[in-house]
């Protein structure tokens, strides 16, 4: 009983942090390499950036400031608005400390 | 006709054939020998990377006058350096098999009768683009279910599943390793490589690796154990190859490896022999743990095990001397029994305190080497939860794998929801999945089946429609970076063109897709998408080097200790190395591995254990001509004792028959097994007439086997069925 009532917390956690994200992983993962890659790659001027550059708590905190360029331009005057919620989706799923267990191929 | 027969005689001569072995199946194949075959043939070697197994090994294809004579390795790819094993060198027969699937055909009698009708690609595409949008209009996307197995060409059946609609995709890995992979993640945030070239000590459980798989690690390892540089101790109920090579056999009792494990764990703590810096160093909860294998003396192990106590501490002595150079090899199949998970969190565990992370001769993270990506369009996220209510039920899995017996257990039971179509791609549920009674209900209570495959599977056989793909040899794939220890980048690229009406599989899932109204999700050629892949590879003429390499690897040592730095964050959710798992312990299981002793089997009944051999994967090629030569048929292992208390001889047949199913096999009585196990080989029995060499030869295991999983990963447990054998 105490096992099911842990699991069901972490369901709803789960879910509801899917929720607030209300994005697409799929999208979001087309949106970041289309958009941000083009600049955040190794050897270019910008840094290098993966969803495993933060954690889950911080990719939530970058998206929820907004900022991009150390906060000198709006995250949606670079990535499209209705695209912002995808990218943030696809980042948080695959943070430095997401549950993403590894597959064979896929 | 006299020259024909020299070729072909030159033929299997050099592919390391013999020809009257050979002969009687090449009845079908000499068409292909006929034209364009002389002494002045053209003849050129073209690099591609083997399929045969998940390997990805890397092959050079002797091609002359348009015919692969010979399967070379690439000594340029450091995974498979210059090998190619039995398996790999039997692709040639692939492409050259007269059972294999030569166009595609729509079924025209009962499901499983056998009887086809040959249909044009148009038909094909035709036939089962409006049977799924039939099913799609009645019950939603997610009334349909898309399987398939790791494979170049897999991500494009996978998107059309997707795109279509459906959260059902299914794959293999909770019929083979998910536990390893879900074990070694939620420990490490990561499954590394096992550095066995450079080993000192390793302790395999259960995992036959001299005999199960022969790639250049297995190599690695026999050179280390006859060299003397390494010691081998295996545990297995069986007295395998492995046994046979090994310093140490100890036969185990089934499904006792977590108490070996864990008393292993309590000698090294509480002998002080852990790797103490690199514990405090890199790694969470080993307080938690020193206290939780308190109780797991190696005398409690050894009622459990029936490995004597004073084996288990000298060997767990001399594991934590080796200390980083020591490895417990996590093994390729993991899908044994119902506490899997726990038994290869516990194996982690051991191999994170005696401090063999990312060291020489220990376990080392992946390398990766960068390639370009090509982006297609995306589509919407399917709406519907998934049929097997994996997030609920199993919610640290890989959700993209799916759990498939839970999978097949909604599908049965109609809930969540109903599932009415099944594609198939390059896999043989029939085959692969435990209690094939099951299956075969499963398969009655879909609309629509269609299986796309090089060769007649048993699934393909229950299908509706059958795809036919060409073979590897026949077509360019996308490229694959391979992460190791040696990480490459490897090219499959068409050797001869398809000499059958077959298709790859991009081009299948285009067809479908266009008839589907998922054309511009598909509009790409494997020539762009292979060109995107090149694009950020990074060496110079990177398409031209890869064509005419078909491999390329970093250069130089393997780096060792890259991640043994004060701000490496591992993948985890405490950035450390988790011994104690809060992760775990939120989702409802044991945050550290708690042995439960396993259900034995009654008195007149066996447990029933599996493994593998090289000559096959799976239950594939074991119709493969060269291949079926060095193995015709499997057999039941018994031991004497059983035996003769049953007046069984050996080579009488027997039925073995478990609650699930009955089969008949040939008995094999052998000291080489304990006494309360029988042991059979997978990939015989089979219902396919069009896998004529073991269409019904032997038995499958699939019909014996009953359906169990591991709690937390969903993996399959094949090792939890009790049998009954008795004088057929």
């Amino acid at each position: 009983m105490r096992n099911s009532l842990k699991l069901f917390a972490v369901i709803a956690t789960l879910s509801a942090s899917l929720a607030a994200q209300g994005g697409s992983d799929t999208k979001g993962k087309f949106f970041f390499k289309k958009t941000c890659k083009a600049c955040h790659t190794p050897g270019s001027a910008a840094k290098e950036i993966t969803p495993l550059s933060k954690t889950q708590a911080q990719w939530k905190a970058y998206f929820a400031a907004g900022k991009h360029k150390k906060g000198s331009e709006k995250i949606d005057s670079v990535i499209k608005p209705e695209q912002v919620k995808d990218v943030q989706t696809f980042l948080v799923n695959h943070a430095s400390d997401s549950p993403q267990p590894e597959t064979c191929g896929g | 006709m006299g020259t024909i027969r020299m070729d072909r005689r030159l033929f299997l001569k050099s592919a390391g054939a013999t020809a009257g072995a050979v002969a009687a199946t090449q009845v079908g194949c000499l068409k292909y020998f006929k034209k364009g075959r002389s002494s002045a043939a053209e003849t050129k070697e073209i690099p591609t990377t083997c399929e045969l197994c998940p390997n990805k090994c890397s092959a050079i294809a002797v091609v002359e006058g348009g015919f692969v004579k010979k399967l070379n390795p690439n000594p340029e790819n450091p995974k498979s350096r210059d090998m190619l094993c039995a398996r790999g060198n039997a692709a040639i027969k692939q492409v050259y098999d007269p059972d294999r699937l030569k166009q595609p055909m729509i079924r025209v009698g009962a499901r499983g009768e056998g009887k086809w009708k040959p249909v044009s690609w148009d038909e094909a595409f035709d036939f089962a683009a409006k049977k799924l949008s039939d099913v799609k209009g009645k019950y939603g996307p997610e009334a349909s279910l898309w399987s398939s197995t790791e494979g170049f060409q897999e991500v494009f059946f996978k998107n059309l599943g997707l795109a279509f609609g459906s959260p059902n995709l299914v794959r293999h890995p909770t019929l083979c390793l998910a536990s390893v992979n879900l074990a070694y993640s939620a420990t490490f945030g990561t499954v590394p490589s096992f550095d066995l070239l450079n080993s000192k000590f390793v302790i395999m459980s259960g995992a036959n690796r001299f005999e199960s798989i022969i790639t250049p690690d297995t190599m690695d390892l026999i050179g280390g154990v006859m060299e003397r540089k390494a010691k081998l101790v295996y545990l297995d109920p069986r007295f395998t190859v492995t046994a046979a090579k090994a310093d140490e056999w100890y036969p185990i009792k089934p499904g006792t490896d977590l108490a070996f494990i864990l008393a292993m764990i309590h000698v090294i703590i509480a002998e002080n022999r852990h790797s103490k810096d690199f514990v405090a160093a890199y790694t969470t909860g080993f307080d938690q743990l020193a206290e939780h294998v308190k109780q797991y003396t190696p005398e409690w192990a050894e009622k459990e095990t029936e490995i004597p106590a004073k084996d288990i501490t000298r060997i767990a002595r001399e594991f934590a001397d080796a200390g980083a150079r020591a490895l417990y090899y996590a093994g390729r199949r993991s899908s044994w029994y119902q506490n899997d998970f726990q038994m290869r969190r516990a194996q982690a565990i051991l191999n994170a305190i005696v401090g063999n992370w990312d060291q020489m001769g220990g376990m080392v993270p992946n390398a990766k080497l960068p390639k370009g990506e090509f982006l297609f369009m995306p589509w919407d996220e399917p709406k519907a939860p998934r049929v097997d209510e994996v997030q609920k039920e199993f919610p640290l899995a890989a959700a993209s794998d799916g759990v498939y017996l839970k999978l097949r257990e909604n599908v049965l039971s109609g809930k969540p929801y109903p599932v009415k179509a099944w594609m198939v791609y390059k896999q043989d549920p029939m085959n692969s999945l435990p209690d094939q009674s099951k299956t075969l209900k499963m398969i009655e209570q879909m609309d629509f089946i269609g299986v796309i495959d090089v060769q007649m599977s048993d699934m393909a056989w229950y299908a509706d429609v059958v795809f036919p793909e060409s073979a590897y040899l026949e077509r360019t794939d996308p490229v694959e970076v391979m992460p190791g220890i040696w990480p490459a980048v490897v090219y499959r690229q068409q050797v001869v063109k398809p000499i059958h009406d077959t298709k790859p599989n991009l081009e299948i899932i285009q067809g479908l897709a266009k008839r589907l109204g998922l054309g511009d999700y598909f509009d790409y050629t494997i020539e762009q998408w292979v060109d995107a892949e090149f694009k950020d590879l990074p060496i110079p003429m990177a398409a031209e080097h890869m064509k005419k390499h078909g491999v390329w690897a970093a250069t130089g040592q393997p780096s060792y200790g890259k991640t043994l730095t004060p701000d490496h964050r591992f993948v985890t959710k405490t950035g450390k190395i988790e011994i104690f798992s809060e992760r775990l312990q939120e989702a409802g299981y044991d945050p550290l591995p708690v042995y439960t002793a396993p259900v034995q089997p009654p008195g007149d009944r066996f447990r029933l254990i599996l493994g593998r051999v090289g000559y096959f994967t799976h239950a594939n090629q074991s119709n493969n001509v060269w291949l079926h030569e060095f193995m015709k048929e499997n057999d039941l292992w018994i031991n004497p004792k059983p035996a003769e208390r049953m007046g069984i001889r050996d080579g009488a047949y027997v039925t073995v028959t478990s609650s699930v199913g009955s089969v008949k096999l040939k008995a094999r009585v052998t000291e080489e097994i304990r006494p309360d196990c029988v042991f059979m080989l997978h990939g015989f029995g089979k219902k396919s007439k069009m896998q004529s060499l073991v269409y019904n030869v032997g038995a499958s295991d699939a019909v014996i086997l009953e359906t169990a999983w591991d709690k937390v990963s969903g993996n399959a447990a094949f090792h939890e069925t009790f049998v009954k054998v008795a004088n057929a």
